[in-house]
């Protein structure tokens, strides 16, 4: 096939007007749920309901619950902690690096992938709360000024955990608030109940599509997008921290922090594809979010797979080069020891699958990419399961060594840290727009006059 | 001037003082207004319709008050918190917040060690050996120091019980002492059956005989599962009239023991332990001794052997006569054999043996070298495996070494062992219906007693059974009668073990619930009246017989009541008498020698297990806990298997197999064990307890039905039958077993210098052996803390840790450690502080074996503490690492990053989760050492180099204004080391022991090249084995 690669593709295709536009993306906040969204919703509220519940027991009789054990000190606690913050990469990324790059495609899929981060980091964010032995006592994790003078450790990897994830969160919150900002104020001008114009009036703080408006619009927001940039790349860095500045070998590496932002990015767009192909069907959004946003997700997909696939020949690599024969042990085990499946699980979703994405029909291809970043989704948790579990599990003293087995509490927590996620993103899609229409609109044709005539062919 | 002098005296008579004008011109309204109290309106009452400034202030305050009294009445609950209350008439010996001694001894088992009751406020916390025992010099096993558990056991059995009409039913002492008083009069010539176990108390066995002598036809059996009956005959026929004698081990420089676990569970372990240990001194490689071991099972003293001779149990006769063979061929030794047992092993050859065995025929060459040059100066020692031809055999061996001139003191056995054949007789009679009454006192028949016997048919045609017991057990649930029975540390009593050495024993507390030490149960039916009982009868006869039979021995200055005093502050008394006990071995003993028969099925080995002994331990949550000390299993036994057999028969550990012998079979689950002797299947006992208690029921299976009546010993059946049963059951340990038969794990303890070992010639041809190749110092990127006062620091010498575990368990009572469960141990939560690493290396076959105690390292830069979010673990300037209770959240961080792996974390309240809460009983509060946190759940825990006893220390230096050096604190794993290879103090203090040991030339770390810098040293272990030019 012979693709013009002088000519940028059209961000969103249909020659939509405007006013379809905003019509198409504000269609299900007009309309009530149907069978199908109560469905969805149903399903993933009762796995709430159930993480929720495996939650409640954890409370009432103890951690004892789960499968944690001497040595595996930290088990689906910790891994399912950062497998959702991985999640939450993709967001920010899109919507803030992509953003600064001039990407314009990112315009469809930057409001979504957003919202779900923002919901990744509050799943994760339970986790380092309920994994503690005491989680009433989690607010000693907060330096706040006590009479016993009592402050936390700075040099704790996990106290860094607690500020980079905080940090995180809030401003991809206000960042993704900003963007909503001309949207409410559309909303507010469009809709008919009272009830909501008043919320819409409020959230969207006055807002009168002004030119001044937009001015201080665009600057605020790319302050914030060059705000948020070094937080994506810092976030995951320091939770691989948790890891790195331990000395158990399998965690004590300084490769963690780019080959753990790498997989972030990669799960991250993994997820981010997953439910978009859900949502522009459903929505009828498959003029705004293309093919082409997807197959440039997967291109994304397939350049952070093979960095983490890097990442794991180099980890054998340099286990071998150092010469450390406890290092060689826990990668030789990794790989062959009692969790040999778990690695090959890892290695064969995160590396060889992905590997179809060379092909353009296959990037292109809706089942199939919706298979392969299921793939991916399951082998970069089970990546997190390969680094905290066996590394753990045989570590330096050969007789407390020991094998980390899930309890049912734990598969319950698990099932409902993605029931929490798809409930908020179900609940998001009625409640606000999917898709940025105010930046839709400046990205459809036309709305960019140049020298090449209309809509820059 | 007169009438100025009467005015006054007027004015005197009628003293009118004033306060006011109006009061001094008798104004009416002042008047009445003083006889009132209050002003008007002041006491008004409450009206709300009227304006509430009408509300007086007394009455503002009465209501104020009510309210809130009644609000803090009703909206809160008032449980008892607990206040501490002082006390009000302060006992004269207490002094609050100090602990109090008293020497006792422990009942346990026949040793009768001497033991120092730790009391804090009236109540029992700890047990320690008494550092005046002649024997046991200040140490005491595991099971001593873990009975201070069974005090507090909230199963203890509070009340007499009748069963009547298919139900128990509670009756006072007074009815049921009548009663029972009423059965024993009623027996009419019929005889009066006393089991109990051995007795070591002299005033026990005057009691037994006066009892006897009252009631006519009355009995004694006194039994044990685990007794040296062939031992014991063997020695009547060698040294008729004489009893065994004890061992002086520390004078043998070659030790050889055939399937004798001495270090483990066979006689006084600790005396043993400590005498072998004290020829293992890195500071006088001379002295080393050299053990080996012929054994079929893969016992504690075989782990220790220099070298270990796998032997069939079958091959013991024809090997030990090849040795009298072998022996025979030096002329020093060769005469003085006694000629009917040379003649008898003339037909056997080392040669021959190692073949037929597929022994290292060296190995065997040289121990009969090294018995040859150590004449008068060796132990050969027979287990209790063996049959009484066997030990004739060895008692010939050492007499003809010379060996008896390391014999001590005899042995005392207050009442000689039943035998089997009495046992046999006395079944049969019992189900003739021709006994009236059978008293089981303090042990277990139904459980015990061999199977063939069928005691629990036989007790139910007894008139009358009446057990006397602490706990429910097997017998109990049969009797008619239960009377429950003190603890130890509740009463009164007196042992000897050995001739010239006596023991006291005395309570430490009031008995905690309705019962009465078995002695004075006794000792009432004595009386006619049984209802004049008081609770000190038994201490006025105990020292009655003292008065009487002991006290004109001991030749004292002082006057009886006096020198009791000073017994009973002792605890021991050893008179100066000597045994004049002879030893000549009488030829006839050798005429009727039989050799084992030749077998070739599998051969099944009933074992006593380490922790529970014979099952009298089972219902202890810590024993049963304690990792065993080969295998690290807990809560279980199982059937130990050699590899080999292991494949030939197709299972695997945890697959069930079915055994059948002697007409009875069980179901148990394999265990490969290593070092094993093929064909042979080793159980332990005390396990499959039912009717007992919730600890114990349900631990392991119930292998006692293989005890037989017959046979050379109940321990052993040949020919027996071991088929895969098809299914499993899993057997929990604290250790990984498989970690032998993987290459990439095999040995990797000595890859990676965790265990470090070399031989003694070695070390004496090159002390600086172990750090070789050694190429640079560590650096550190900070610079180094300064110490200048006390560092805290421990060592281990390794070569004298023998592996037993007796350390943990002094850990565990010190440090209010939880009993967790089995499903937790399987889980791998167990929360051991100290626990022992046990690691083979070489092959499967003949593996060797290391110990390692491991605990917090207390490392210099520690990796748990930098990574703790929330400061809870610290380095204290005493070079402590601490943990901190009260901060801990519990996010693990410290535990995964301690590559000791020594925290342990409360995934639950254990005390909760274990045993539906059993050990969360009142009763047990009492047992928590006050002086350390008892710890909640979701909090990290581990080692503290028990910081509550430095604490002490330094308070104590403060106070008398002298600086701590180090040497005055012991930690509670120290003080129980039996052969003392726990040193500590200050690093600091280059006069201490520790510092000789932490600055040995075998002292290394355990994973030095982390650079965290620990403050444990180990003391590299050197086998002393044989070459040639030692």
């Amino acid at each position: 096939m012979k693709i013009d690669y002088s000519i940028e593709a059209p961000a969103i295709e249909g020659r939509l007007s405007l006013s379809q536009i905003e019509e198409l993306i504000a269609k299900p906040l007009d309309s009530k749920p149907d069978k199908k969204f109560l469905l969805a919703l149903s399903i993933s509220g009762s796995a709430l309901a159930l993480g929720a519940l495996c939650v409640l027991l954890t409370f009432y009789y103890g951690i004892g619950l789960w499968g944690n054990n001497q040595p595996v000190g930290w088990g689906f606690d910790i891994v399912n902690f950062v497998f959702w913050v991985g999640i939450g990469h993709a967001g920010t990324l899109i919507s803030a690096i992509l953003f600064l790059l001039r990407q314009k495609w990112r315009t469809g899929i930057a409001r979504f992938a957003e919202a779900m981060t923002i919901f990744a980091v509050m799943t994760a964010g339970l986790f380092p709360a309920l994994h503690t032995g005491r989680p009433w006592l989690d607010g000693y994790l907060l330096p706040y000024p006590n009479q016993h003078n009592l402050w936390v450790n700075f040099t704790s990897p996990l106290l860094w955990d607690v500020f980079a994830v905080s940090t995180y969160f809030t401003v991809s919150l206000v960042f993704w608030y900003v963007g909503l900002i001309p949207d409410f104020a559309s909303l507010r001008d469009r809709t008919t109940s009272k009830i909501k114009k008043v919320i819409y009036s409020i959230f969207s703080l006055g807002w009168r599509h002004s030119h001044r408006n937009w001015q201080h619009y665009e600057k605020a927001y790319m302050l914030l997008a060059g705000f948020a940039t070094p937080l994506v790349l810092s976030v995951h860095t320091i939770v691989s921290f948790d890891f790195a500045v331990s000395i158990m070998p399998g965690w004590h590496a300084t490769i963690f922090p780019p080959y753990f932002v790498a997989g972030a990015i990669f799960s991250g767009f993994a997820m981010v594809v997953t439910v978009l192909i859900f949502v522009r069907k459903i929505f009828d959004l498959e003029h705004i979010i293309t093919v082409n946003h997807l197959e440039k997700m997967n291109k994304v997909i397939l350049a952070t797979g093979m960095m983490v696939g890097y990442a794991y020949a180099m980890e054998f690599f340099i286990a071998w080069y150092s010469g450390n024969p406890i290092e060689q042990f826990v990668f030789i085990n990794r790989a062959f020891g009692p969790y040999y499946w778990a690695y090959w699980i890892m290695v064969s979703c995160n590396v060889i699958f992905p590997q179809l994405f060379w092909i353009r029909k296959f990037r292109r291809n809706i089942p199939l990419m919706f298979v392969i970043s299921i793939f991916v989704n399951i082998g970069m948790w089970f990546e997190r399961f390969v680094i905290t579990v066996t590394s753990l599990h045989r570590d330096f003293l050969p007789s407390s060594w020991g094998y980390y087995t899930p309890t049912l509490y734990d598969i319950g927590i698990l099932i409902g840290s993605f029931g929490l996620f798809f409930t908020l993103v179900i609940l998001f899609t009625k409640a606000l727009p999917v898709v940025s229409i105010s930046e839709i609109k400046a990205v459809a044709d036309g709305a960019q006059p140049s020298h090449h005539g209309e809509g820059g062919h | 001037m007169s009438e100025l002098k009467n005015q006054e005296e007027n004015n005197l008579q009628n003293t009118n003082y004033w306060k006011s004008f109006e009061e001094l011109y008798r104004d009416q309204k002042t008047i009445t207004a003083s006889h009132h109290e209050f002003q008007e309106g002041v006491t008004d009452d409450f009206d709300p319709d009227k304006n509430l400034t009408g509300i007086s202030r007394r009455r503002f305050l009465a209501l104020l008050g009510a309210s809130a009294a009644f609000a803090g009445a009703g909206c809160s609950e008032y449980p008892d918190k607990g206040a501490i209350i002082p006390y009000n008439k302060k006992p004269e010996e207490v002094v609050l917040g100090k602990a109090n001694y008293y020497a006792s001894t422990c009942t346990g088992c026949s040793s009768a060690c001497g033991i120092l009751i730790k009391t804090r406020e009236g109540r029992p916390i700890k047990v320690d050996g008494n550092p005046d025992h002649p024997v046991s010099q200040g140490k005491i096993c595991s099971q001593g120091q873990a009975s201070i558990l069974n005090l507090y056991d909230p199963s203890r059995l509070k009340d007499p019980m009748v069963y009547k009409d298919g139900f128990w039913n509670k009756e006072p002492w007074g009815k049921i002492d009548q009663d029972i008083l009423a059965i024993l009069k009623s027996a009419q010539g019929k005889e009066i059956s006393i089991i109990t176990r051995n007795v070591t108390s002299p005033t026990f066995k005057k009691l037994l005989s006066e009892f006897s002598g009252k009631f006519g036809n009355t009995k004694v059996y006194s039994y044990e599962i685990f007794n040296n009956l062939s031992k014991e005959s063997a020695w009547q026929k060698c040294y008729p009239g004489t009893s065994i004698p004890a061992i002086n081990w520390e004078g043998a420089k070659v030790i050889v023991s055939f399937e004798g676990d001495f270090l483990g569970v066979e006689g006084n372990k600790i005396e043993q332990s400590r005498m072998f240990a004290a020829n293992r001194d890195v500071n006088n490689p001379s002295g080393f001794n050299r053990l080996y071991v012929a054994e079929s099972n893969m016992s504690l003293t075989g782990t220790n052997a220099d070298h270990r001779i796998r032997i069939p149990l079958a091959g013991q006769s024809e090997l030990l006569l090849a040795v009298v063979n072998e022996l025979a061929l030096d002329q020093t030794v060769g005469s003085k054999l006694n000629a009917t047992l040379k003649n008898l092993a003339s037909g056997y050859s080392l040669s021959n043996i190692a073949q037929k065995y597929k022994l290292n025929i060296s190995v065997l060459k040289a121990m009969i070298t090294d018995l040859v040059k150590n004449q008068g100066k060796s132990v050969v020692f027979g287990g209790r495996l063996l049959t009484e031809s066997e030990h004739i055999v060895i008692n010939g061996i050492n007499d003809a070494l010379g060996n008896n001139s390391l014999f001590i003191e005899p042995h005392v056995q207050q009442i000689n062992p039943a035998t089997l054949q009495e046992l046999k007789e006395l079944t049969d009679r019992m189900k003739q219906g021709s006994i009236h009454a059978a008293i089981v006192v303090d042990c277990n028949p139904v459980y015990e007693f061999p199977s063939d016997l069928k005691v629990m048919d036989a007790l139910k045609k007894v008139d009358y059974v009446i057990s006397l017991s602490e706990f429910s057990n097997e017998t109990t649930s049969v009797s008619k009668i239960v009377l429950p029975i003190s603890h130890t540390f509740e009463s009164w009593g007196d042992h000897q073990t050995r001739h010239g050495h006596y023991s006291l024993q005395q309570p430490v507390i009031a008995p905690l619930y309705g019962t009465r030490q078995k002695e004075a149960i006794i000792l009432n039916f004595l009386n006619e009246k049984p209802s004049a009982y008081t609770g000190e009868d038994y201490h006025k006869y105990l020292m009655e017989n003292w008065r009487t039979n002991v006290y004109p021995l001991s030749n004292s200055i002082f006057g009886f009541e006096k020198y009791w005093l000073g017994v009973l502050h002792d605890g021991v008394l050893t008179l100066r008498i000597k045994s004049n006990a002879s030893y000549s071995l009488s030829d006839s003993a050798f005429t009727g020698i039989q050799l084992r028969k030749e077998s070739s099925g599998y051969a099944l080995v009933l074992a006593e297990s380490p922790h529970i002994k014979d099952g009298r331990f089972a219902h202890n949550g810590w024993l049963q806990e304690l990792p065993h000390p080969v295998t690290k299993v807990t809560w279980d036994n199982y059937a130990a298997v050699s590899y080999d057999t292991a494949v030939k028969l197709g299972v695997k550990t945890n697959d069930l197999v079915k055994i059948s012998g002697g007409g009875d079979s069980l179901e148990v689950p394999v265990l490969v064990q290593p070092g094993l002797a093929d064909n042979h299947v080793i159980i332990e006992l005390g396990y499959g307890r039912t009717n007992s208690h919730i600890v114990a029921d349900g631990a392991g299976f119930n292998a006692n039905i293989f005890l037989k009546s017959s046979g050379s010993t109940p321990f052993t059946l040949s020919e027996i039958s071991v088929s895969k049963a098809g299914g499993k059951y899993s057997i929990v340990s604290t250790q990984d077993h498989h970690t032998y038969d993987e290459d990439l794990i095999k040995d990797i303890h000595e890859k990676r210098g965790i265990i470090r070992e070399g031989t003694l010639s070695q070390f004496v041809a090159d002390p600086d052996f172990l750090h070789h190749g050694k190429t640079h110092a560590h650096v550190n990127m900070y610079e180094d803390h300064e110490y200048d006062h006390v560092k805290w620091g421990m060592a281990i010498d390794l070569n004298k840790c023998i592996g037993c575990g007796d350390c943990t368990v002094a850990c565990n009572v010190e440090n209010n450690i939880p009993v967790v469960g089995k499903d937790q141990v399987e889980r791998g939560r167990d929360m051991l502080w100290l626990r022992i690493d046990r690691y083979y290396s070489g092959p499967p076959e003949e593996p060797k074996v290391s110990f390692q105690p491991m605990l917090c390292q207390h490392c210099d830069q520690a990796p748990c503490e930098n990574v703790c979010p929330v400061v809870a673990t610290t380095h204290s300037p005493d070079g402590l690492n601490q943990m901190v209770y009260n901060r801990c959240v519990g996010t693990r961080y410290c535990s995964n990053n301690c590559p000791y792996k020594v925290r342990r974390f409360n995934y639950y309240n254990f005390r909760d989760h274990f045993a539906e809460g059993h050990y969360l009983a009142d009763s047990l509060e009492l047992l928590h050492n006050p002086e350390v946190t008892v710890r909640s759940r979701g909090v990290m825990e581990k080692c503290t180099f028990c910081i509550q006893r430095i604490s002490d220390a330094r308070a104590e230096a403060i106070e008398k204004g002298v600086a701590l050096t180090g040497e005055e604190v012991k930690t509670a794993c120290q003080e129980a080391c039996v052969t003392n290879a726990i040193k500590f103090g200050s690093v600091n203090n280059t006069n201490s022991e520790l510092y000789k040991y932490r600055n040995h030339k075998l002292g290394y770390h355990v994973l030095e090249e982390l650079n965290t810098r620990p403050n444990v040293t180990y003391v590299a272990k050197l086998k002393n084995t044989f070459s040639e030019e030692a």
